[in-house]
């Protein structure tokens, strides 16, 4: 392989690059890890911009108190995996029967899914429905009411499109595979860049879901993880009539402004991990070679 | 050098196409298609299920926009006022501002907030080094997760009066700039911050997409001379040039969706003029009295223009790209 | 979708007919069952009834995970009045979704608690039949609040609403709990001391005041670090406390913009009036010479609290910085006095928070003994239980003052205040009926400084007769009037801004009251003065 000197050039440049972003990126996101173990006075008048002052791990120390917060992790565990491969399920089998062109009656079903994206009855003939269902309060309303996005189905759709060619299902409908072995022996196999991001979309859709659990589950027991830490992040924000509510309104305001950060990072530390994870699916499919001729 | 034609969707019609279409009937089509793709109409039931019980059941509610919604008659009874709401909303002093806003940071957005991701990703694409790949790839689409609360606490920290960014600017001897009260750099920063928290996020689709292209191509391009930068343009792009289309048209649909709580954490009154959009407006509204209805209406007014906005750029993307939604 | 409309035209159509015959036989089964509740009921003493009654309750609460059926204050309060209620709480944040969501659902219970219903869901339901009208239940069954309601008319007119009914119970701020309702902005006077200045009264001394702040280094580090005047959550806060020393909101400061015209019986409309400008001049001169905080318009109260308990406020609008900010030297600024000679504190408003806390709904089948169940609560035992909890348990008494105890206050588990007390009683937050009164309440408006900065205020101070509540609208009124003052608020709040900082100058006032009348000033007038006829008579 040759390395031109237009090349060495691009290459300098292209690292060059992402190596601002990264850093102009790296250094809020290294800013709320600091802010974390800092003492919160600091950091709202400013004097704490890099290193952490007045390190302590109060705000962690709050977080993981909560006697709630086992519960509800494991709650989100629940409805994040069970949720997600529901969701990677309907998404699979709405997105491959679009993406043949002999599935007649496509543009049609296509733009009665599209349809649902920007109109919806709202949230009381919804509510009225789960409730009508049964699932109000249960581990269903968690998984089912979202089953599947338009969004994801259609970049599935396209991603099956583009990337599978159409002479390898024929071959296939030729031998005399039927539709469904064609998708899971053909097709499946080479998606799997296109479903790891579905997983991911899915699990952090999931992971951060938070009104929803607000509005239908009541029950403590159902709780998931973003509904308990948000209850450890007291509003500081309180009516103006209703501000004398309790003492050292003050020490609550800071330690709910030190809590934001280290709730930030308990919360979304699994779904961060989850991407170096699957960023190894994001390979090529290795049958695309066979195609050729 | 030529251009290596990559336009999949233009194959011509194999086995697979039904090439009878003009002289069948539609239900004839329709029957055909039946028997011998039943399985694949049963494969998709499930999904169509779902969105006709939890999408187009509760569809009805959408009357509540020509309602005086009161609770306890329920949707179906509550008095019919027709466009009430709907006049109340263009009657307001601010209906034009709040549009150009709302509109404006929309586009705005759409601009530069969605090349962005694809230039990354392609650029994150020829990093040879995977170490360095993993790891901007681990640091860009970071930020994501941080809530609104936060980002915009930070950006108000870094911006304020004495805030870092103008301590740097009256260290090389500018005037301190009043960011977050000045309403010309309202649409700025927020698209900025936007683009800030979401580009890593938004890159992984098309790094994605870009697995799939077909890495003999590259080779032989590489052995009739290409330099790297040719290689993307002729290549790669064209390969993820349907998705790139695709998630244009989406971003289109969604370009009045202007989200509240970002908008309502960095306005103040100063910036009004620029940062007032309509979720804010309504949400200001709401304080009086409960607006279930006068929110809908002012909702359907936007999904409305969402979902035109949408036909119309699918339209001219299937005739320019042939690739669309539908 | 059609189809389905006249299915349901038809369906209603039905039971409607059906109900109007049944409901002969209805009238003589309800008339029986009224008189069994009577029978049970006790006019006057604990328990309300002789025998046990449940009822269903709507509840938002604070703190998600607290169970309602736990918690000592509703067991212990059962075992006095001998009604069970099976409590079906949301979170505070939920509490509109949810509230419409029961109603709307056809499943609303017998009542509501602390739900904050708003005054116009008050009035929509209450002439929808679903929420009772409770003014002869009131008369009868509920001699505490009746009792407050003579003591202070403002609250019969407060809780009234526009078509002559009560259809909720309030929230009510004692009038004599000075701290919490009288209060100043806090001015430092050890500056004043150290450089030999009095207290200001006038605008002229104010202004001189703050530029010595600015200029004369009082907290005598060297650097011009002070901030002369600032605030915390709005500058409406300066705004409200200067406008007494024009005259403006004469009346109080519940009727956002509105006070009387002194030339007449006519409401005014004060950001158009001469002394508004007046007011927004000299703010513009404070604000140019650097003396008002120029965060000022992009508050964040958390972080004002942070700076300023670096101490470098001269002037500050808040709970008394000692109990808040463990600041010393600050006392409560004097009354000033502006340049027509008006020297008045007008910064009070109604005593009066939400006043749909507590609503009875026509579910209800014991609505004589749910009234006596929430009167409870407005008597002085009810307010100690409420607030203060059970004695030994979570608080104790000495000498007649109550502390919470170390349990509450010094939580072995770490738990701050508000979840300690969360543990039994359900005040944190804010959301309830009942009366918080000095004696009962420890928040910091308790403290000793700020009963003084009270004082030192009230004898210029509005007092409680020359308070108007909120006024009540009329539905329609309600929907046209929200339309109005979205527009008519913004741009106020908008113009006041630029005016201040100087971004517009003042030479544009006219053109700033034109554009307030083209936005329907006047209608937005006339809808407020319909409701002040209401209030009058």
């Amino acid at each position: 392989m040759q390395n031109s000197t237009s090349d060495k050039v691009f290459s300098f440049f292209n690292y060059l690059f992402l190596a601002i972003i990264a850093l102009l990126i790296l250094y809020p996101l290294y800013f709320v890890v600091s802010a974390s173990f800092s003492n919160p006075t600091y950091i709202l008048t400013g004097e704490m911009w890099l290193w952490p002052k007045g390190f302590n791990l109060d705000a962690y120390k709050k977080v993981f108190e909560n006697e709630d917060i086992v519960n509800g992790f494991i709650n989100t565990l629940k409805y994040t995996t069970f949720g997600t491969l529901i969701n990677v399920i309907m998404t699979i089998i709405a997105a491959y029967p679009l993406s043949r062109k002999d599935f007649y009656g496509r543009n049609v079903i296509m733009a009665i899914f599209v349809f649902t994206m920007f109109f919806s009855g709202g949230l009381i003939p919804t509510y009225l429905l789960i409730r009508d269902l049964g699932m109000i309060d249960t581990f269903w309303v968690m998984v089912i009411p979202n089953a599947v996005a338009v969004w994801n189905i259609i970049i599935m759709r396209t991603f099956f499109q583009t990337t599978i060619p159409l002479e390898l299902q024929e071959s296939a409908q030729i031998d005399g595979c039927g539709n469904i072995r064609i998708l899971i022996n053909i097709v499946l196999p080479l998606s799997m860049p296109v479903i790891a991001v579905m997983v991911l979309f899915y699990a952090v859709g999931h992971w951060n879901s938070y009104f929803h659990a607000l509005i239908y589950l009541s029950d403590k027991e159902n709780f998931p993880l973003q509904l308990v830490l948000r209850e450890i992040l007291i509003k500081g924000e309180m009516d103006e009539m209703i501000k004398a509510t309790s003492e050292s309104f003050f020490k609550q305001q800071l330690s709910v402004e030190g809590l934001k950060y280290a709730v930030l990072i308990v919360s979304n530390l699994p779904m961060m991990i989850l991407y170096p994870f699957l960023q190894r699916y994001f390979v090529k499919g290795f049958m695309v070679g066979s195609i050729k001729g | 050098m030529e251009k290596i034609v990559q336009n999949k969707t233009s194959i011509p019609p194999t086995v697979l196409e039904i090439k009878t279409e003009a002289s069948l009937s539609k239900w004839a089509i329709l029957k055909k298609s039946f028997r011998k793709n039943w399985d694949l109409y049963l494969l998709i039931s499930p999904v169509i299920a779902y969105f006709i019980i939890f999408h187009y059941f509760p569809l009805y509610g959408i009357q509540i926009a020509f309602k005086d919604f009161i609770a306890t008659k329920g949707i179906w009874d509550s008095p019919w006022v027709g466009m009430k709401h709907f006049e109340r909303f263009f009657d307001s002093y601010y209906f034009w501002r709040l549009i150009k806003n709302t509109l404006g940071i929309g586009i705005y957005t759409l601009a530069i907030s969605f090349p962005i991701p694809i230039i990354i990703a392609l650029m994150l694409n020829e990093v040879r080094n995977s170490k360095f790949k993993k790891f901007v790839q681990t640091v860009i689409y970071a930020p994501h997760f941080l809530s609104t609360v936060v980002v915009v606490g930070m950006l108000i920290l870094f911006l304020k009066s004495d805030g870092l960014i103008n301590q740097v600017i009256t260290l090389v001897g500018g005037t301190p700039i009043d960011f977050m009260t000045e309403p010309g750099w309202f649409k700025t920063l927020y698209v900025f911050s936007d683009v800030w928290q979401t580009m890593g996020w938004s890159s992984i689709i098309y790094l994605a997409a870009l697995t799939a292209v077909d890495h003999s191509q590259h080779e032989a391009a590489m052995i009739d001379g290409a330099s790297r930068l040719q290689r993307i343009w002729y290549i790669n792009i064209p390969a993820i040039m349907p998705t790139i289309v695709i998630i244009f048209i989406l971003n289109a649909g969604s370009v009045m969706s202007v989200g509240f709580e970002k908008v309502f954490l960095m306005q103040n009154s100063l910036n009004m003029s620029a940062s007032d959009v309509i979720s804010t407006f309504v949400y200001r509204s709401g304080i009086l009295e409960a607006q279930y209805s006068f929110s809908a209406a002012v909702g359907l007014f936007n999904s409305i223009i969402n979902f035109i906005m949408l036909v119309m750029v699918n339209y001219f993307a299937k005739k320019i790209n042939k690739t669309s939604l539908w | 979708m059609k189809r389905k409309k006249y299915l349901t035209s038809f369906i209603t159509g039905a039971l409607s007919v059906s109900i109007l015959l049944s409901g002969c036989k209805d009238k003589e089964a309800t008339t029986e069952a009224d008189k069994e509740n009577k029978e049970n009921l006790s006019k006057t003493n604990m328990p309300i009834v002789k025998e046990k009654i449940e009822l269903e309750g709507f509840a938002a609460k604070f703190f998600s995970s607290q169970d309602w059926d736990k918690l000592m204050l509703w067991k212990e309060y059962e075992k006095m009045t001998n009604i069970h209620i099976n409590w079906e709480t949301v979170s505070t944040e939920a509490v509109t979704e949810k509230r419409n969501l029961m109603l709307a659902s056809g499943e609303y219970p017998d009542l509501l608690f602390a739900a904050a219903v708003p005054k116009s869901d008050l009035i929509k339901y209450g002439q929808q039949g679903v929420f009772l009208p409770l003014n002869d239940l009131i008369d009868k069954y509920a001699p505490n609040l009746k009792k407050i309601m003579e003591e202070d008319p403002i609250v019969k007119q407060g809780i009234t609403m526009a078509d002559g009914n009560i259809y909720g119970f309030p929230a009510y701020y004692d009038p004599n709990f000075k701290g919490l309702r009288i209060g100043t902005p806090w001015i430092q006077k050890d500056w004043l001391n150290k450089l030999g200045l009095e207290e200001p009264t006038t605008w002229d001394e104010l202004y001189n005041v703050l530029k010595k702040f600015k200029e004369g280094d009082p907290n005598g580090n060297g650097q011009a670090d002070e901030i002369p005047l600032g605030a915390s959550t709005s500058i409406d806060q300066i705004i409200d406390f200067l406008k007494g020393s024009v005259g403006l909101n004469n009346h109080g400061a519940s009727n956002v913009h509105i006070d009387l015209d002194p030339n007449g019986d006519k409401l005014r409309f004060q950001p158009t009036s001469k002394e508004y400008k007046q007011l927004l001049t000299y703010l513009n001169k404070l604000y140019t010479e650097g003396l008002i905080d120029k965060e000022v318009f992009t508050p964040d109260s958390t972080k004002f609290n942070a700076v300023a308990a670096k101490g470098v406020y001269g002037v500050l609008p808040e709970i008394d910085p000692k109990t808040l900010l463990n600041l010393d030297g600050y006392v409560g600024m004097p009354v000033i006095e502006g340049p027509n000679g008006d020297r008045l504190n007008t910064a009070i408003g109604s005593p009066l928070g939400n006043v749909g806390m507590f609503v009875i709904t026509d579910k209800n089948e014991n609505p004589e003994a749910t009234v006596r169940w929430i009167d409870h609560f407005y008597s002085e035992e009810g307010i100690k239980m409420f607030f203060m909890g059970f004695e030994g348990v979570t608080y104790t008494e000495k000498n007649g003052e109550f502390q919470y105890t170390d349990e509450i206050t010094k939580n072995p588990d770490g738990l701050n205040l508000d979840q300690a007390i969360s543990k039994y009683l359900t005040w944190p937050g804010g959301y309830y009926p009942g009366v918080v009164k000095e004696k009962y309440f420890q928040g910091a408006e308790g403290s000793e400084a700020s009963l003084e900065n009270a004082e030192k205020a009230e004898p210029l101070t509005l007092t409680q007769d020359q308070i108007w509540p909120n006024f009540n609208f009329t539905v329609d009124e309600s929907t046209e009037l929200s339309a109005l003052s979205t527009d008519i608020k913004t741009y106020v709040t908008e113009m006041t801004a630029n005016f201040i900082t100087g971004k517009k100058s003042i030479d544009e006032w006219d053109k700033y009251v034109k554009t307030l009348e083209k936005m329907g000033l006047n209608r937005f007038m006339e809808i407020n003065e319909a409701a002040f006829k209401r209030y009058k008579d």
